[in-house]
């Protein structure tokens, strides 16, 4: 992240705060949320917002994730700028009407803050919701730290409601570990924001639903026109990886913040090996990056910011020509040896010039992704990038993973 | 006896003040009773509503299909789960845009008493300004005759067969438009299709009451094919359900119940199952057992609506209309 333009208001605030922050900065027309662990605190601060007047929408303290769902997908449809956040099981349960959102292409925004999803009501930490919902139509995007969760926020506005685009968008952050986290976020001010959410004014007006218009939403559509439909949804998608490139330097004119767009490239330049993150892991693997730099050791950082549409063209430009590639997930992908970006990523290895890959499993249920942590992962890409014999996925911080585990 | 009835029939033509918007020709069965009524609805309230509805019967004739629609109001085809939090979200938006509008959530028994319900629940708490109408055929009527939550005591359906063990339903139907009322939203009512001009009025009514906050509408209407009955019994079967005090035809306004049909010599119950083949198989006892239902229900009914006249309304049911 470069950073140019003088800092306007900075505040410790949370990842929570700070996407509140960001929907209030959006001026959504209708809101609608129900409390979720570790998000309840976005609706919160959304409530004290309105309660004080600062935030002028309609708010819908709706009676389960399945409603505020419904809610936005229809006051979207109908024109509304809009706003949900949720998290876990809540996205799980509102995960019919995310799939009808897709289908009817409404320019939804919501936070999800990602938790685990397995039967134990595991409170803690994971990506697997965003993973079990990755196919739903769906753009998602990742945040590293409290100020890209604003920063992104933002930008998907400008995504969802792009004229060329017309698809929800979905911003995850790490629940507990940005959720909670308070660190300095660099509020931008009213008008700024106003300034760069403006284009969207000047573009043709997508078609809403209203009353005496004689227009409907949500035909059975079973043969003509279906699978057009469809299609126009994967060209979207494909569209939106460029829109958000250029969506990330417009936002760097104006707030003086780049990241870089689908990916960041952290140090890869002349790596020899490169490790693949997403979310909060990201600081901590930049920073034993710096450290291991220190000692000579040539490693970098893709950073995965665009994950629906799966940026497989960033990637591979980014990773082509290392010896060897490091992917860390938070979740888990049944019946691959190996986490679920890593086996996405490996569809692609054809194209990387030899690089070879390996998986770590990582970051779930509460453990850190500490330093130790990733001080091995860049102990064991170095191993294969030197050829040595190394397991194709290693579990780090459940060593009983990799001596006892059924292969 | 012949003028009296040209009487009562100009009376509800007087109601019927807008166009029918639906195509001549649609996709229902013979006798459909959720025709009747959504060819109603537009017809009083006009054709600048918004219909939203779910997949159900409704949904090919309400949702279109493909590029074709068989109406030309403008409609949200949504999802059974989330049809009112669905009309939530376009009244709230149409308010904060200024923009006016009589939405109608129009859904069967299904989604109002079973799966949509936690929203249906919602809404009300919320006093979401929009008109909820369930048109109640006492069943899953599109998927192949399944059991809901107001199927009656006794009736056969694919999921409650009449077997060597089991001989259809043995729970009894739930009363959604009581639940309903116990919220005290501004207006409730039962309506069928035997009585148009008590529907029409009550459609009026409830226009102007959702300026004031939710209205709720539940309507009989029978289903021919899945109850085996004649299709040209249709209304005959709704007269009855009223004259027997199976479906008894009331208001509320916030919760005060009124009976808007009073039956002075109910006729027993026996007389409206006989129309249909899905009691065919009830002995005299297991008619018996629905007869007690209904009196029960049909007491309690009257017994709140003395009661509540009684009781001072509060100040909080008298001032809602601010929604959440």
């Amino acid at each position: 992240m470069n950073t140019t333009a003088t800092p306007s208001r900075i505040k410790v605030i949370t990842g929570n705060a700070a996407a509140a922050i960001a929907a209030k900065l959006a001026r959504p027309d209708v809101v609608a949320a129900y409390p979720i662990t570790p998000q309840t605190e976005v609706i919160e601060q959304i409530s004290t917002f309105y309660a004080s007047g600062e935030m002028d929408c309609e708010l819908i303290t709706v009676e389960g994730e399945n409603s505020a769902m419904n809610v936005v997908m229809a006051a979207s449809l109908a024109g509304g700028r809009v706003f949900t956040a949720s998290s876990s099981w809540g996205l799980v349960f509102m995960y019919d009407a995310v799939l009808a959102v897709a289908g009817a292409r409404a320019p939804v925004v919501m936070v999800n803050v990602n938790r685990e999803t397995p039967g134990i009501i595991a409170v803690s930490s994971g990506q697997q919701d965003m993973i079990s919902t990755r196919d739903a139509g769906w753009i998602f995007l990742i945040a590293e730290d409290c100020q890209e969760v604003l920063d992104l926020v933002l930008q998907a506005y400008r995504l969802a409601e792009d004229y060329d685009i017309q698809l929800p968008v979905m911003v995850h952050y790490d629940g507990f570990f940005l959720s909670y986290l308070s660190e300095g976020v660099d509020i931008p001010e009213q008008k700024t924001v106003d300034q760069f959410l403006s284009v969207l004014k000047t573009q043709p007006k997508r078609t809403v639903l209203h009353p005496g218009e004689k227009l409907g939403v949500g035909s059975h559509g079973i043969l003509g026109g279906y699978m057009e439909l469809r299609h126009k949804h994967v060209t979207a998608m494909e569209r939106s990886k460029a829109k958000f490139e250029e969506i990330d330097k417009e936002f760097a004119d104006i707030f003086g913040r780049s990241y870089g767009g689908q990916v960041e490239e952290y140090r890869t330049d002349d790596a020899d090996m490169v490790l693949v993150g997403s979310g909060s892991m990201c600081g901590t693997i930049k920073a034993v990056i710096d450290e291991q730099r220190e000692k000579g050791v040539r490693i970098g950082l893709v950073k995965i910011r665009m994950y629906r549409p799966f940026p497989h063209k960033a990637l591979v430009a980014a990773l082509k020509g290392k010896k060897a590639i490091g992917v860390v997930d938070r979740s888990l992908a049944f019946g691959f040896d190996g986490g679920p970006i890593y086996t996405e990523l490996k569809a692609f290895e054809t194209r990387m010039d030899g690089a070879k890959l390996i998986s770590f499993i990582d970051g779930i249920a509460n453990t850190d992704i500490t330093k130790t942590n990733v001080e091995k992962m860049i102990q064991m890409t170095g191993d294969l990038a030197d050829g040595k014999d190394v397991p194709e996925v290693t579990w780090v911080s459940y060593p009983d993973a990799n001596t006892k585990g059924e292969k | 006896m012949a003028e009296k009835k040209q009487g009562r029939l100009t009376k509800v033509l007087d109601y019927l003040k807008h166009d029918d918007p639906f195509s001549k020709g649609v996709a229902f069965c013979p006798g459909c009773g959720l025709e009747l009524l959504l060819r109603f609805i537009p017809r009083v309230l006009g054709n600048d509503i918004v219909i939203t509805g779910t997949p159900s019967c409704s949904a090919p004739v309400l949702l279109g299909q493909n590029n074709q629609s068989w109406h030309t109001l403008s409609y949200f085809g949504t999802l059974m789960t989330g049809a009112a939090a669905n009309a939530t979200g376009l009244v709230r938006y149409y308010r904060k845009a200024g923009i006016d509008n009589t939405v109608v959530c129009f859904n069967g028994d299904g989604t109002a008493n079973d799966i949509g319900f936690g929203n249906l629940s919602g809404a009300a708490e919320r006093n979401e300004p929009f008109i909820y109408i369930c048109y109640d055929n006492e069943g899953y009527m599109n998927t192949g005759i399944q059991k809901s939550g107001t199927t009656p005591y006794g009736a056969t359906t694919t999921t409650t067969p009449y077997g060597s063990v089991h001989k259809g339903k043995n729970l009894r139907r739930m009363n959604l438009g009581l639940k309903m009322a116990m919220n005290k939203i501004p207006y409730t009512a039962t309506a069928t299709l035997s009585d148009l001009d008590d529907l029409a009025k009550k459609l009026l009514k409830a226009k102007e009451a959702k300026e004031r906050g939710f209205c709720f509408l539940h309507v009989f209407a029978p289903c021919p094919t899945g109850w085996g009955a004649d299709p040209a019994d249709t209304i005959e079967i709704c007269r009855r359900a009223v004259k027997t005090n199976y479906f008894p035809l009331w208001e509320a306004e916030n919760g005060r119940i009124r009976m808007t049909k009073t039956v002075k010599k109910p006729k027993s119950v026996g007389t409206y199952t006989e129309l249909m083949k899905k009691f065919n198989h009830m002995t005299e006892d297991d008619i018996k057992i629905l007869q007690d239902d209904v009196d029960y229900e049909y007491c309690l009914l009257g017994g709140l609506s003395v009661l509540e006249a009684e009781c001072q309304l509060p100040v909080s049911v008298k001032d809602q209309g601010e929604t959440s």
